[in-house]
């Protein structure tokens, strides 16, 4: 190797946190952006829930790359709009939307698991409709899908790979950059302890907060 | 403490393939290029169709700095040598026309430069961790020489036409093959006039085009040996046993090395920068 392994590392690290920013700003807009989309997807107005419906068949129905595509060129080839300065928003808008989905189905399978007896018995005790979700549903509701919820953000880890169709130096374009130049797989191999350790971070937190909601026992 | 130990295990594992992957190369055999070629490409600079005036300025700053000398300086440093013998601008082939004068530009405009950030020695990462390369070197020099901003925009080399189309940068400019695409663009100067060829281990039995028959040969996705051989070499590429794609021609050279396959088909300057980097 004729780079020196400080800078790889240095380069790979640098990648690393470009690809902590897609992770942590996915995660931060599309967890909110879910409960919307999924009570959306609940609506009794039905053209609403179609509309929602056709929204989650697309998300899921094609490749995210393509998606990630289509964010970044659409304006310009829609609109005619410049798209200077815009990759990273983008790559984003592109994550957000489709990640929103998954976590939207995820919320509405949870809700949807929560026996009606639950509802009637609140009912049955006085509560209002708010009591019920915050006091009776929510706190069942969180237990249930968490387990899914870190399916989906272990997922996110890797997928964020997929902005290397962006040309954004997230940690995996940096490495197959560094691979080319070095003709060398070392680099790859860097990049899995990398996403390996991020992973292992990731379910060690999501196991303590699974464990913070393990009540009812 | 179970869950530390299988961590520690998967770590300890993955550092052991580390260390296979890293030095562990056998002393490799030497690799030959066929004597028989697959066919014949150019290097230019595209440019989106219609910008012909913007064409023109680059492609003359690029002949000034040929006469001047600094376009040979650059070709001569020792990363370029697999290349060098490529280039074909020479300055008596300019000698009677009128050139730019250096700082003539306009002082006010940036210049953006788009290129494929893997594609080592025209544009890719070096050993500081910056953006270089020989093609990245002569656009800097271009923009220097006119007194332009320069403004480097790496990109996926598939998605090179959105980039261009949506204006994110002003040129496509890293090794591109002319041939097959004349009408996509309106080309720059053609700086390199460079061969396909069919990279082999020194010591296999394929000598000719004709001995890949039955034999599996590598390619990477969307580059010009592989157009070529979907295109006018087709009649060949269905002699092969197998025609493999790969996403990188790294990952096809270690094929190679490790015999999985019998033979690569390559530009000559790539082939050469995989060889000598491997050895």
């Amino acid at each position: 190797m004729s780079m020196a392994w400080s800078t790889m590392l240095l380069k790979m690290g640098e990648g690393m946190l470009h690809t902590c920013a897609i992770f942590a700003l996915t995660v931060l807009f599309s967890l909110p952006l879910g409960i919307i989309v999924m009570l959306l997807r609940r609506s009794r107005f039905k053209p609403v829930q179609w509309i929602t419906k056709i929204y989650i068949a697309i998300m899921r129905g094609t490749p995210l790359m393509l998606q990630l595509l289509a964010w970044y060129f659409g304006p310009y080839y829609l609109f005619g709009a410049s798209i200077r300065g815009y990759r990273f928003t983008a790559i984003i808008i592109g994550f957000t939307m489709n990640y929103a989905a998954y976590f939207a189905e995820i919320y509405r399978g949870g809700i949807e698991a929560i026996p009606k007896g639950q509802y009637e018995a609140s009912h049955v005790l006085g509560y209002s409709k708010a009591q019920t979700f915050f006091k009776i549903i929510l706190p069942q509701l969180i237990k249930t899908i968490l387990p899914s919820i870190t399916n989906e953000v272990i997922t996110l880890v890797k997928d964020t790979s997929l902005a290397f169709a962006l040309a954004y130096n997230e940690m995996f374009s940096i490495a197959k950059q560094i691979a080319a130049k070095e003709t060398s797989f070392t680099p790859f191999i860097v990049a899995a302890v990398f996403y390996f350790v991020a992973n292992y971070v990731v379910a060690f937190v999501m196991e303590r907060i699974e464990k913070a909601f393990d009540y009812y026992k | 403490m179970k869950k530390i130990l299988c961590l520690l295990l998967a770590l300890t594992m993955v550092f052991a393939l580390c260390a296979c992957g890293g030095k562990g190369e056998s002393p490799t055999a030497d690799y030959v290029f066929l004597k028989e070629e697959l066919g014949v490409e150019t290097y230019a600079i595209g440019f989106r169709l219609g910008d012909e005036a913007l064409a023109k300025q680059v492609s003359d700053a690029i002949k000034a700095l040929v006469v001047d000398g600094t376009f040979d300086k650059i070709a001569s440093k020792p990363e370029y040598a697999d290349i060098k013998d490529f280039l074909c601008l020479k300055a008596e082939d300019f000698a009677g026309e009128t050139l730019p004068e250096r700082g003539s530009g306009d002082s006010s405009f940036t210049f953006k430069q788009g290129y494929d950030q893997d594609y080592p020695p025209y544009a890719y990462m070096l050993d500081d961790g910056t953006y270089g390369g020989f093609d990245i070197e002569v656009c800097k020099a271009v923009c220097e020489y006119l007194g332009w901003g320069y403004e480097g925009v790496p990109f996926a080399w598939d998605f090179k036409d959105q980039e261009l189309n949506a204006k994110s940068c002003d040129c496509i400019w890293s090794g591109m093959t002319k041939e097959g695409r004349e009408d996509k663009y309106t080309w720059g100067i053609t700086y390199s006039n460079n061969t396909q060829g069919i990279l082999v281990a020194a010591d296999s039995d394929i000598e000719t085009l004709d001995d890949l028959a039955g034999k599996v040969v590598g390619v990477q996705i969307g580059t010009s040996a592989a157009e070529m051989l979907e295109g006018d070499r087709k009649a060949l590429a269905d002699s092969f046993g197998e025609l493999k794609t790969y996403e990188t021609y790294n990952v096809a050279f270690n094929d190679l090395k490790a015999g999985a396959i019998d033979a690569i088909a390559i530009d000559m300057t790539t082939g050469a920068y995989l060889v000598s980097s491997a050895s």
